[in-house]
Parts: C-alpha cells; structure tokens; sequence
C-alpha cells in the first residue's frame, strides 16, 4: 500500500511543474497586458510599472522567479487588484469555493448513492427507468439554465431563498449554489451507481449470501461495497466538474470565490491571479485524484497489486 | 483476406436506429438543424434588427402591433407632435384625423415612417388651411414568435443564428478534435513501446487540467474570433478520442491483414490510413455522438462567461447568459434558447447511449 502510494505521489510533482509551464507560457502569449486600458499610459509610467512587475525581463528568467516564489507559497501581487496581493485575495476566496465544493461533492454522493441504491432495489419495477431519466435531466439542463431557473423559483417567487451573494456563509445563501452544483453530479452518481449495483447484486457471492439467509440491510451493505469502484473512479472527474461548474455558480449568485476571481482575471490580462487560479485548482483536482486511486486501492485489493508487479 | 468490413459496424449501427427513442432523437436533431439553417431566412426578421417600439415584447403566435399597442403609440406621437388624434379602428389602414390650432407641416408625418409599428402616412384631405388632416395609415405589421430581448432584436430569429453558431462549433470542434485525436492515438497505438507511454503520459498530465480553465487561457491567447473558438475547444477536447483510437489500434495491429500489408511493403501511414483507421471507425463514430454535445456544452459555457462568440452575432450560451440577467419579468429569454440546448444535448445523449449500447454489441 504504501509503495503504492509513493508511486503515486512521485507522479504529482512533474504533472503539477507541466501545468504550471504549460499556463504560464501560454498566457504570455496573449496579445495585450494587465496595464492596458482605455486611456494609453505615459510610456514611461508603462516602463516603471513592467520594471517593478519584473515584466520585462526575459521569459525564461521570469518563469524561474514565478517557480521560486511559488516554492515559497507566494503567487505574487495582483496585477489588476493592485493594493492586493493574490495570496490575499486567495486567502478570503478558497475557503469559500472549498466550502461550495465539499459540500456539493458530498450532497452528490449521498444522494446518488441512496437514488441508485433505491434503482436498483426495485429491480424489474420502474425505479430504474426513472433514474435513468433524471439522469439525463442533469446532462438536457447545464448548470447555466439551473441556477437562474432556482433563483426565479425560490427566490423572485417564493420568497424562501436569498437570490443571490455569500452574507458571510450564511445557510440560507448557501443552498442554491450548492444544489446547483451538485444536481449534475447527482444524476450522474445515481446513474454510475444503480448499474454498478445490479451488477453486483447478481454476483457469486451475493447469491451465497442469499443462500445463507443473511438479512436484506446486510447484503445491501456487501453489495455496495462491491459497488462502490466505478462510482469512486468518476469522483476524480466529479471534482473537477464540479470545479468547473463553480465557476458558473459563483458568476450567477455573485459569491465571491476562486471562479469568479478567475473569470475576473482572464478579462482583465491579470496575469498573476490567472496564474494562481490554475496552479491552485490543478492542485486540487490532482490531490483528489490522488485520493480516489488511494480509496480505489482500499477497496479492491487488485488495484494495489497489479501496481506492483 | 480476413479484413473484417467497418461497413458490418455500420450496419450494426443502423439496426440500432430501428429503437424508437434513437429514432425520435435523431428526427428532433434533423428538424433543429433543419430550423437553423432556413428558419433565420423566412423568420422575416436579420437577427440584428433593432426594434426599438418592440423592447422585450412577449412571445405570441399573432402579429405585432394590436389594438392597444396602436393606441399607445398614437397617443404618443400625438404628444410629440402637439396635435390631437383621432383614429378609427379598422382593418389593415388606420385612418386618423390630426387637428391643431396651428397648420401642420406635412413633413411631422414623417414620425409615423420612423416608428416600428406604421408603414408611411399619406394625406388623404387637408381643412381648414392644414389644421385638420385626414390621413391614411397602413400599420406594419411583424411578428414576434418568440418576443423579443432587451434590444428589441426578434429572440427567434436570434435563436435560430445562435443554433447555427452552436451547432457549427460543435460540428467543426468535434471535427478538431477528432483530427488530432485520431492521429494521435494511432500513432502512439501503432508506435508502441517507449513513444507509446511517453504520449500517453502526456494525455495524462492533461487530463489533471480542467478543461475549462485551459480553454479560457486559450481564448485569452487566440482572440474572442468564432472561428478561434473552436479550435481552443478542440484542443482540449481530443485526450479521449487518442485513448480510444490507441486502444483499438492495439488490437487492429496483431491482426493478420495488418502483417500482410506490412509483408507486402506498405509504408506505414498507408497502413494507418489505409487499415487501422477504417477498422476503428465503430468506436470513433460512437465517440463521436458523446464528443458533439459535450463540445456545444462547452462552448455555451465560455460564451454565457462572456469570453466566446461577442455580439451582435450569438450563440445559445450567450442567449442564455442574457436570460439569466432579465429573469424577472422576461423569462421568454431563458426558456426559449434552453429549450433548443437542451433538446440538441438530450437528442444527442440518447443517439450516443444507443450507439455505444449496440457498438459494443457487436464488437
């Protein structure tokens, strides 16, 4: 297991180091900079503001500094928020993204886990058609037409739900957007997880179980344990769009998190906080696919082994 | 000989098309597709007309301007013009009698040309030395089958272009996609060894990035041109398509006809090009299905963020970012170009489920 774990491991640190040169490159490309604007600057106040932003030295030169103090946990000063450093504004951001995301990840698994589980129990009924119905609702109905269409519902019309902002992570502003998230997800889990179920449940040792005259919860439990793979091998893909859908959902009800500083600093050339934004969401979906392959490997010991050999 | 035809994978796919929900998926597809490429021609309206008496109109299957829309405007054209109006309520031609205390100037008719509800005024009969004119007014009308946005731009005209954007994005991203993804995959497949799990090392490093963020670092770099778009989102887009190809190549290249090309002294693109790829097309067109939709997904995407296509030109992502903003009081603005989205993903989900379900039979 352990070994296993280092193999792993050894893997994030060049995928992460690509990335970072892959975005950072990249974004040099782009014709314009974070000092343009409407009114063209004094050529000299531009020169200052490229010497102090170390924009002109050489590419490669400035690629080791931004990799230097990366090592330090700095991702430098903002270039369109300028009194802020983007650790600053990370600082207030990543809570709350990590709070949406964590909690949209588990409503997800939960509920796709008792909607499959539900599915599946009621073989030959229409529990499985209906799941896979609503699954295809969360694929026909992206993330952009859900979140205002909730808005309308609970919010312009019912009165029950605050439109739209964070209010400090007050719940009631934070049930929107983390259903929003999670509905997706949701469906697909639910999808993933009755197939897996009957699948298992019409296993050698499901059968012997039955045999034995096991009681229904206990078999349930054996089922889903033999389950639960496939459904874990898409929580990797699950994080990150979820990610991907925060962005959106932070857009829409106006939270102030990593997605919106994101699209915030892609518009404004705001090289930095892009930069930062990147490095700290592949960070994250590589940790928590680092996470899947451990939980993966707990669960089926062939996984571990197979590494080995 | 043995060359198994991809026709027989073909097939095997057609039979697929005798399920009914396939069917009714593909005859939806064809009928958006259908409506995209003529309905902007005989919806009457370009998509970026402004009709400024027409702002955020609501959907209806009559045409514009009833009774009351008549009456507004001409009560507010009589107040511009410092006259009173009477007009009477008659068929295609109003015929309004304007009085003043001073003579009107025949050119103040001018305002009934300007406005979006009347054709051209005409004099029929001046009293009282040009205090009192008859005049006939033939009334415009233009229909709204989906009302209109804040703009007062026709929203089903708009969502027709935006369909052409989407669907042509997703077509030709697909097509990028598939390009580099095919190439890829069976050159690694082919290659083998060392070359074979350097690239796909390579795909795996990609895959840790979130798309969207890639694609909306290369829209920064490439431009907000439509044409760029798909590109960027075809660059991304391909990571799945190379496994698939690779994978198939594995197995296609062990076969016998594949040692008879290479006895026989076929270069080796003539061997990929010739005998690999053809072998493979039953998993690629099954891909394909699942490629297209996710592609329109993501192009919507970045264009309701505000960085694809740009006005006045539209995409059904941007329709919808629109949408979202005038919520209240307009919901004609989401539901319709979410309704035309959601069909195209839906249809194109159920076409690629079944597809799968019956590639994989037959295999």
């Amino acid at each position: 297991m352990l070994r296993y774990f280092l193999s792993r491991i050894v893997m994030v640190v060049p995928t992460l180091l690509i990335i970072i040169a892959l975005a950072f490159f990249l974004m040099r490309l782009a014709p314009g900079g974070p000092f343009d604007s409407e009114r063209a600057l004094d050529p000299e106040i531009a020169k200052n503001l490229r010497r102090i932003y170390k924009l002109d030295r050489p590419l490669l030169e400035q690629f080791w500094l931004y990799l230097q103090s990366l090592a330090h946990g700095d991702f430098g000063p903002s270039l369109h928020w300028r009194d802020f450093t983007v650790n600053q504004l990370f600082a207030t951001a990543l809570p709350i993204s990590v709070a949406l995301g964590t909690k949209a990840m588990l409503t997800a698994i939960l509920a796709g886990t008792a909607l499959g589980l539900v599915g599946a129990m009621s073989k030959g009924g229409i529990g499985p058609r209906l799941v896979d119905g609503a699954a295809i609702f969360g694929i026909v109905l992206p993330v952009f037409v859900v979140a205002p269409l909730l808005q309308l519902g609970f919010g312009l019309t019912l009165h029950i739900l605050p439109v739209g902002g964070w209010n400090d992570g007050a719940w009631q502003n934070q049930i929107l957007p983390v259903i929003t998230l999670a509905l997706p997800q949701i469906a697909i889990v639910a999808r993933l997880m009755q197939a897996a179920l009957i699948d298992a449940l019409a296993m050698p040792h499901i059968r012997t179980l039955r045999a034995f005259g096991m009681p229904g919860f206990h078999i349930t439990l054996h089922a889903l344990r033999a389950a639960f793979p496939p459904v874990v091998s898409y929580l990797g893909l699950a994080a990150a769009n979820v990610l991907t859908g925060s962005v959106i959902v932070e857009t829409i009800f106006g939270i102030p998190g990593m997605g919106r500083y994101f699209v915030d600093g892609a518009l404004g050339r705001d090289y930095t906080l892009v930069m930062g934004t990147v490095v700290v969401v592949a960070g994250a979906v590589l940790l928590f696919n680092l996470i899947v392959d451990l939980v993966l490997a707990w669960l089926d010991p062939r996984v571990r082994y197979e590494s080995r050999s | 000989m043995n060359e198994p035809a991809p026709m027989a994978q073909l097939s095997a796919a057609a039979g697929a098309l005798r399920n009914w929900s396939m069917l009714a998926s593909l005859s939806i597809l064809g009928l958006i597709a259908l409506l995209c490429l003529i309905g902007p021609l005989i919806s009457g309206h370009p998509y970026d007309q402004v009709y400024r008496d027409y702002v955020l109109v609501r959907p209806s299957l009559f045409a514009h301007p009833d009774w009351a829309e008549v009456e507004e405007a001409v009560s507010a054209m009589a107040r511009r013009m410092h006259v009173r109006i009477e007009a009477s309520r008659d068929g295609e031609i109003r015929h309004m009698t304007l009085e003043a205390a001073k003579p009107i100037d025949p050119r103040a008719l001018r305002a009934f040309e300007r406005s979006d509800l009347f054709a051209p005024a005409r004099i029929v009969a001046s009293k009282d030395e040009g205090r009192r004119l008859a005049i006939d007014v033939p009334l415009k009308r233009t229909l709204f089958l989906f009302g209109t946005d804040a703009n007062g731009r026709d929203l089903f005209t708009r969502v027709l272009i935006a369909g052409r954007v989407s669907l042509a994005v997703g077509l030709l991203a697909s097509f990028v996609a598939l390009t580099i993804g095919v190439a890829y995959g069976a050159v690694a497949g082919y290659a083998g060894g060392r070359i074979d799990s350097l690239m796909m090392r390579a795909i795996e490093i990609i895959y840790a990035l979130p798309f969207i963020f890639f694609v909306i670092v290369l829209v920064m770099v490439f431009g907000r041109h439509f044409v760029l778009i798909f590109a960027a989102i075809g660059a991304v887009e391909w990571l799945d398509m190379a496994r698939i190809v690779r994978g198939q190549t594995l197995s296609i290249k062990q076969r016998d006809f594949v040692a008879a090309a290479e006895a026989l002294g076929a270069t080796t693109p003539a061997i990929l090009w010739r005998h690999v790829i053809p072998n493979a097309s039953g998993p690629i067109i099954a891909y394909l299905t699942v490629l297209v939709p996710r592609v329109i997904l993501l192009e919507s995407f970045v264009s309701f963020l505000g960085l694809g296509v740009q006005e006045p030109l539209t995409s059904w992502g941007v329709l919808i970012a629109d949408g979202a903003r005038n919520i209240q009081g307009s919901i004609h603005l989401l539901i319709f170009p979410a309704l035309f989205l959601g069909a195209t993903l839906g249809a194109l989900q159920t076409l690629g489920d079944g597809f799968r379900a019956h590639g994989l039979r037959s295999r």
